[in-house]
Order: C-alpha cells, then sequence, then structure tokens
C-alpha cells in the first residue's frame, strides 16, 4: 500500500465532502439532532395520563379518595363526570384514558368497617404507547395504599397502638430497593450512551455507503477501476475521512450525552475513545461493503436505513436483552458490532467498568474494525465479472 | 374533448408512468413490500411489560416463608437464575447485565414474619440501568409480597382478635376496555404499520423526484405540454394509489388475518383518511426534493424530518407525557393526527363526529405541503 497514494484519495474525498456543503452539514446536524430526539423521545415515562372520576357517593370521603388518584405525577384528574355514560363518551373521544367510579354508600360502608367496590375502566387501545397494566398497576397502588390508611386506623383505634405499628401488623413483609447506577431511574442517562451506539450505527454506513455508491451511479469510479490505484488504497482512501467525520460525532454525542442529558461517566475515557475508535471504523466498514453489493443510491439508503434500524434497536440490547433472542436474532445480534459497543458504553458510562472486565467486548470491535473492511476488500474488484 | 379532459388524462398517464417505473425498480418495489408485511411481524411481538426477567437469590433464611416468597417470583415475569451464597457474585452478575436484579433475604425474614412486630425486610437490588425493568420489576415484586403479607397478617392479628375480614376495604374492580386481553400486537403492529406507510409515502415520491433531476430527465417531462401541477400532482397520486394498496393488505392480509385487530369503526373512512394522509406525505416528500440535488441529500432530509415525526407522535410514547410546548410543535405531524384517526376508528369504533378536527388538521397540512411544493417547483423549473 502507498501512503502517499492513499494520503492524496483522502484529502480528494474529504474535499467532495466538504464542498457539498449541504450533505456536510447533515452529516452532523442529523446526529445530533438524533440524540435529543430518541432522548426525549423514548425517555418518556408513562405520567399525567387524563383520568376522570364519576362519583356517586359525593361525600368526603370519595372526594379524598378520588384525590389521590390527581395528587400523584401518573394521572391528571380530568374532571369529575356526572354519569356512567358519559365518562363512556369521553373514553371512546380519547379525550381521558382512565375513569374511575366511586359507587354510592363508599363512605358509610367504609365507616362501617365493610368492603367498597370501585370500579376502573382504562383505555386499552393504546397498548402499545400507553400499556394499560402499567396503568393498572397505578391504580392498584393508589387503591392499596388508600386501604392500607383506612385499616391501619382502624387497627390502631382497637388495639390501642399507633398507626405505625398498626402499620407493620396489617404489612409485615417490607421490600427495600436499592437501584444501582442509575438511583433516580433516568431513562436518558441509560438511553443516552445506548444513543451513541444506535446514531453511530445508523449515520456512518448511510454516508459510506452513499459516497460509495455515488460514484458507481454517475460512472466516476472508472477512474479508479483504470488508474495504477489498489483496491487496498482506494479502500482506506475512502474510509479515512469517515472515520474523521465518526470521530468528530462521537465527541459530538458524548458532550450531548453528559453535557446536556447529565449522564454519569463513571470508567476510563481512554478505554471508551479506544473502543469508540474501533466503532467508527467498523461501521463505516458495514457501508463499504453494502455499497459494493448494490448499483443505486435509493438502494443503498434503503439497506443501510434497514440494517441499522434493525440490529441497532433490535438485536443490540438496547430494549430487548440479548439473552431473550432465539437462534437467528441471537446470530445477528453476535455477527455485528453494535452489541457489544453497546454492553461497552453501558459498562464505561454508568458502571464504571474498566478494560479488565470489559477486555472481550474490545477484542469483538477489534476484530469488527478489520472484518468488514476486509470484507469490502474481498468484494471489491476493478475489472467486473462477467 | 374539453381541456380539462386532455388535462386528467395526461395526469393519469404521468401517474401510470410513475407506477410502472415503481414496478421496475425491484429493490425498491421490494422495500415497499417488505415494510407493508415483514416488518409489521418483526415490531408486533414485543412487549413493554415485564418479562422473564432474570434474578438471583440470597436466602438467608432457608426457611418456608422464604422459600414461598421466592416460589411466587416466577415465570413469565420472572426467571430464577440460581442462588449466590456471596453478595458479591450477584454484584458481578449485576455488572455484566447477566440479570436485571437481586433478592437479598436476611437470616431473620421468617422470625421477623411470625412475630409482627418489625417489618419483616427483604431487599431488592435492581440494575438501575435498565430502565423500563428496573420500574417494573419492584412494582411486580412488590405485588407479590403483599399477597404473602396478607396471609401473614391475618394470622398476626387473628391472634390479637381483630377480624381482617371486619375492617373496611376498597377493592378495585378492573376493566380495559376496547382491548379486553390486552393483546400488546395489536398496538405494536398498528403503530408499525402508520409508521412505516408515512416512510414509504414521503420517500418513494422524494427520491423518483430527485432521481428525474439527477438523470435529467425532469427538463423532458417539462419542455413538453405539461404543467409543474401536474407533473407533482402524478407523482402525489401514485403514492395514493400504493399506499391505499398496501394498507389493504398489510389490515386484512396481517393485522387482522394473523394478529385479529378488531375494525369497530368504518373501514371506508379510515380507508378515504390514508388517501388523505398519503397525499399529505407525498407532497411533504416533494417539497423535500426541491432542497435535494442528489439522492445522498434527499435521503438525509428525509431522515431529518421524519426521525422526530416517527418518534414523537404517540405512537412509541405515550403523547400525553410530552411537555407542552413539544406537543404544541408536534400537533404540525401529520402522523400525531393520523394516530388518533386509525386507532379511534379500528379499536374504539369512533366516526367522523369526534375525529373530524384531526382529519381537517391532515388537510390543512397537505394543503400547505403541497402549496409550497408547487412554488418551490415552479421557482426552480418555471
Amino acid at each position: 500500500m502507498n501512503l502517499v497514494r492513499v494520503a492524496a484519495l483522502a484529502r480528494k474525498e474529504w474535499r467532495e465532502i466538504v464542498r457539498d456543503r449541504k450533505l456536510f452539514g447533515l452529516a452532523f446536524v442529523l446526529p445530533a439532532m438524533l440524540m435529543l430526539v430518541f432522548a426525549y423521545g423514548s425517555g418518556q415515562s408513562l405520567e399525567h395520563v387524563p383520568l376522570a372520576v364519576v362519583d356517586h357517593d359525593r361525600t368526603d370521603t370519595s372526594r379524598r379518595f378520588a384525590e389521590r388518584f390527581g395528587n400523584t405525577v401518573y394521572f391528571d384528574l380530568a374532571g369529575y363526570v356526572d354519569s356512567e355514560r358519559e365518562a363512556a363518551a369521553r373514553l371512546a373521544r380519547g379525550d381521558v384514558r382512565v375513569v374511575v367510579v366511586v359507587p354510592e354508600e363508599f363512605e358509610r360502608r367504609l365507616v362501617a368497617g365493610r368492603s367498597a367496590a370501585i370500579q376502573t375502566w382504562i383505555d386499552g387501545s393504546f397498548s402499545n404507547s400507553t400499556p394499560p397494566r402499567t396503568l393498572q398497576g397505578y391504580v392498584e397502588a393508589i387503591t392499596a395504599a388508600a386501604t392500607a390508611e383506612l385499616q391501619a386506623g382502624a387497627v390502631a383505634r382497637r388495639l390501642g397502638v399507633s398507626v405505625e405499628r398498626a402499620l407493620t401488623l396489617l404489612n409485615p413483609i417490607r421490600v427495600e430497593v436499592r437501584y444501582l447506577y442509575n438511583p433516580q431511574l433516568r431513562t436518558v442517562w441509560s438511553v443516552g450512551p445506548s444513543m451513541l451506539m444506535f446514531i453511530l450505527m445508523f449515520v456512518a454506513p448511510l454516508l459510506m455507503a452513499l459516497g460509495v455508491v455515488r460514484e458507481k451511479e454517475s460512472g466516476s469510479i472508472l477512474n479508479v477501476h483504470s488508474s495504477t490505484v489498489t483496491r487496498a488504497e482506494f479502500l482506506v482512501g475512502k474510509l479515512l475521512p469517515n472515520v474523521a467525520i465518526g470521530c468528530a460525532n462521537t465527541v459530538l454525542l458524548w458532550l450531548l450525552a453528559v453535557g446536556w442529558f447529565g449522564a454519569p461517566f463513571h470508567g476510563s475515557l481512554l478505554l471508551f475513545a479506544a473502543a469508540s475508535l474501533l466503532y467508527v471504523i467498523a461501521t463505516p466498514g458495514i457501508g463499504l461493503v453494502i455499497s459494493l453489493l448494490v448499483d443505486s443510491q435509493t438502494t443503498a439508503m434503503i439497506i443501510s436505513v434497514v440494517v441499522a434500524t434493525l440490529v441497532g434497536s433490535q438485536y443490540s440490547g438496547m430494549y430487548i436483552p440479548v439473552e431473550s433472542l432465539s437462534g437467528p436474532g441471537w446470530l445477528i445480534a453476535h455477527v455485528f458490532p453494535a452489541m457489544y459497543f453497546n454492553d461497552l458504553v453501558q459498562g464505561v458510562f454508568l458502571k464504571g467498568m474498566g478494560a479488565a472486565e470489559l477486555w472481550r467486548e474490545l477484542c469483538a470491535l477489534a476484530l469488527f474494525a478489520a472484518a468488514f473492511p476486509g470484507l469490502a476488500w474481498l468484494l471489491f474488484h476493478k475489472r467486473r465479472r462477467a | 374533448m374539453t381541456a380539462g379532459v386532455v388535462w386528467g388524462r395526461q395526469v393519469l398517464a404521468l401517474t401510470v408512468k410513475e407506477l410502472r417505473q415503481l414496478w421496475r425498480d425491484r429493490p425498491l418495489l421490494l422495500y415497499v413490500v417488505y415494510l407493508f408485511t415483514v416488518e409489521l411481524v418483526l415490531v408486533a411481538g414485543g412487549t413493554r411489560e415485564l418479562s422473564h426477567a432474570p434474578f438471583l437469590v440470597r436466602d438467608a433464611d432457608r426457611s418456608a416463608a422464604s422459600r414461598e416468597l421466592v416460589h411466587d417470583l416466577r415465570e413469565p415475569w420472572f426467571t430464577l437464575r440460581g442462588e449466590v451464597r456471596d453478595p458479591g457474585e450477584a454484584l458481578r452478575a449485576l455488572d455484566h447485565g447477566e440479570v436485571r436484579f437481586f433478592v437479598d433475604i436476611p437470616p431473620t425474614f421468617s422470625r421477623d414474619l411470625g412475630r409482627g412486630d418489625t417489618p419483616a425486610t427483604v431487599q431488592l437490588v435492581v440494575d438501575g440501568s435498565r430502565v423500563v425493568s428496573a420500574w417494573l420489576a419492584p412494582s411486580y415484586a412488590g405485588r407479590i409480597a403483599d399477597g404473602l403479607s396478607r396471609d401473614q397478617a391475618a394470622r398476626n392479628l387473628g391472634r390479637l382478635g381483630v377480624d381482617v375480614a371486619a375492617l373496611p376495604t376498597i377493592e378495585n374492580r378492573r376493566r380495559t376496555w376496547y382491548n379486553p386481553n390486552l393483546d400488546d400486537a395489536w398496538g405494536n403492529a398498528l403503530a408499525e404499520l402508520l409508521s412505516m406507510m408515512t416512510v414509504a409515502c414521503v420517500l418513494l415520491p422524494a427520491a423518483a423526484a430527485v432521481r428525474e433531476k439527477e438523470h435529467g430527465t425532469i427538463e423532458q417531462l417539462l419542455v413538453s405540454p405539461l404543467t409543474p401541477l401536474q407533473v407533482m400532482l402524478s407523482k402525489a397520486l401514485s403514492m395514493v394509489f400504493v399506499a391505499l394498496l398496501g394498507t389493504g393488505i398489510a389490515l386484512h392480509g396481517i393485522l387482522r388475518a394473523v394478529y385479529g385487530l378488531p375494525a369497530h369503526g368504518s373501514l371506508t373512512l379510515l380507508l378515504a383518511v390514508t388517501a388523505l394522509y398519503a397525499f399529505t406525505n407525498a407532497a411533504l416528500g416533494l417539497v423535500l426534493s426541491t432542497f435535494a440535488r442528489n439522492t445522498t441529500q434527499v435521503g438525509l432530509l428525509i431522515l431529518l424530518t421524519l426521525m422526530p415525526v416517527l418518534q414523537l407522535s404517540g405512537t412509541w410514547s405515550p403523547f400525553e407525557a410530552e411537555p407542552e410546548p413539544l406537543r404544541a410543535v408536534m400537533s404540525l405531524s401529520p402522523l400525531r393526527h393520523l394516530v388518533s384517526v386509525a386507532y379511534g376508528i379500528l379499536l374504539r369504533g369512533v366516526g367522523m363526529e369526534v375525529l373530524w378536527p384531526h382529519v381537517a388538521a391532515i388537510a390543512a397540512l397537505g394543503t400547505a405541503c403541497f402549496g409550497a411544493g408547487l412554488w418551490r417547483f415552479r421557482r426552480q423549473f418555471g
């Protein structure tokens, strides 16, 4: 490999990218925007769900019970409704997602030490964005807390003990929860680092593949075919500017994750830098391979996007744990670098792990950084095979 | 023949030409078929509930009560990965992401439980980096512990002469409307269909328009006796046709046939709104194509526009939870309105009397996009 020629090719490639102002801008704007959109999009927890109450009892107890729902972050009390029929209409219109019906004699029954049955209706239609089981869980928890308070009061009066003692008697098992790595359960803390994996997987192969296929479409690749430039020199020359863009984007995304979203970074910066470098070589390598298999920009774009979304979101362990995947899914997860890099960034950011624990992931990334460009080298022929 | 008929026939001929081009572009055609079929199946199976969450236990008590607690943490929510002696072992497993949480039962558990003086404490150490399971696992485990708690409380209080059945209790009778069996596939597959249709509707006309620019065939169209309006209209109309066909196949062949998705409202209305929606998005794609010189640029522009639309329109995350300013911006997203329309018609069985504001919004956005596209197009080639 002649390094002077590689440098010349890389310089030419870089100049081409920089001169297409729109493209150059998009190569940096797109990752940053994806980071913001995904962090806000998948960072939403289920809160402020609109809820209506049908109160047939209209007593202090029933009003206090209804207010319990509005006092949480989970529900917004969207008001009282006079009849079940009107409540059903509001549920159908989608104004509210939950209806709580408090029966007549609610207060009287409870004061008499009997049970009172409320009804909760939950809109199950948005089962993917507003999971009905989670809403039921919220309602259960709020109802259980109200019951515990009532019963503790009753037991305390009967036995002449403190309310606290009565609560222990009523609820002898206490579950203490300790959260590791992300004590306040901030979604962006864990989504942010994973987004580094996803966005680089998304943008780098796309830019790389389109860069080569554009030359194929316009025919300028014939210049390379007829020149003395070797296959390896051409591929390395194409790869280098994209690796540079990848590095710049890694820095940009790291700053967004740590600076803007406040994700903790407990591990070694050096390890992270080394792993990222390998990852931004491996990901455009995927793009190179794609570019050699197809002939049109549209096809290259489609394949890059489909591969990136599937591998990056379904088979990387970001949303679905890899160990729960079956046969083909498990295999896909292991032949792309996304899963290894995701484990590594999660370990470095949140868990403060070092090279001693993460060397396997690092080795895998090194392997991919060599394998994908190597595969491209095998696939690239200056002379078309008949 | 009147001028109007000629004009209409020209548009029709151009529309057929667009469809024929798509038909011959096999990779693109394959992608469109994939979007409306395989993609839906791939996504339908996911769940946002807790499922098979792996965990470890240290049972220092080894009593009937502690064994019962561990036994109750069972499939399909939890998967026991074994017992450990040393908490350090569990922490290492948590570090490497092998388990989601660790249950630590102290040696005093059954003693405290029997006496009822001090609470019998169980510690749950949870991997907070997996936020969804970190949130769900303790809440599920807590409910299971509450069940055991209640049995024990009844015994303890009974000894003190208090009958638990005579204590006031608020019972909760719950009912889930519109999806009584809590089938996750309904919402998943429908959300994915709406998202993928959006991708196809924006991408295809934009890519077709830019390819004509790149290859220079747009010049041929413009020297012919065709107006920019006809050229744009034909690209949008061919997309409406593809979207209707794709939605029809996806709805009947996959969503209804495979997943049993109901249609409580009018399917005709849904298809009519789908046609309007496809037109709106095709117009958006054409506007984007006027800002790009080659396919690479338009591809990136589409990603830049569509990603926020796909993520923040209430398909995969609750729209109500978004902050107010973001919600105001997102009302400019046609998908946000289509989500209300499609879920409303299919699952909640409502009609235009409820959905008209959303339909009007899609129409208004479509008119605005088409107008803007026509203006840009005329300026570039006029």
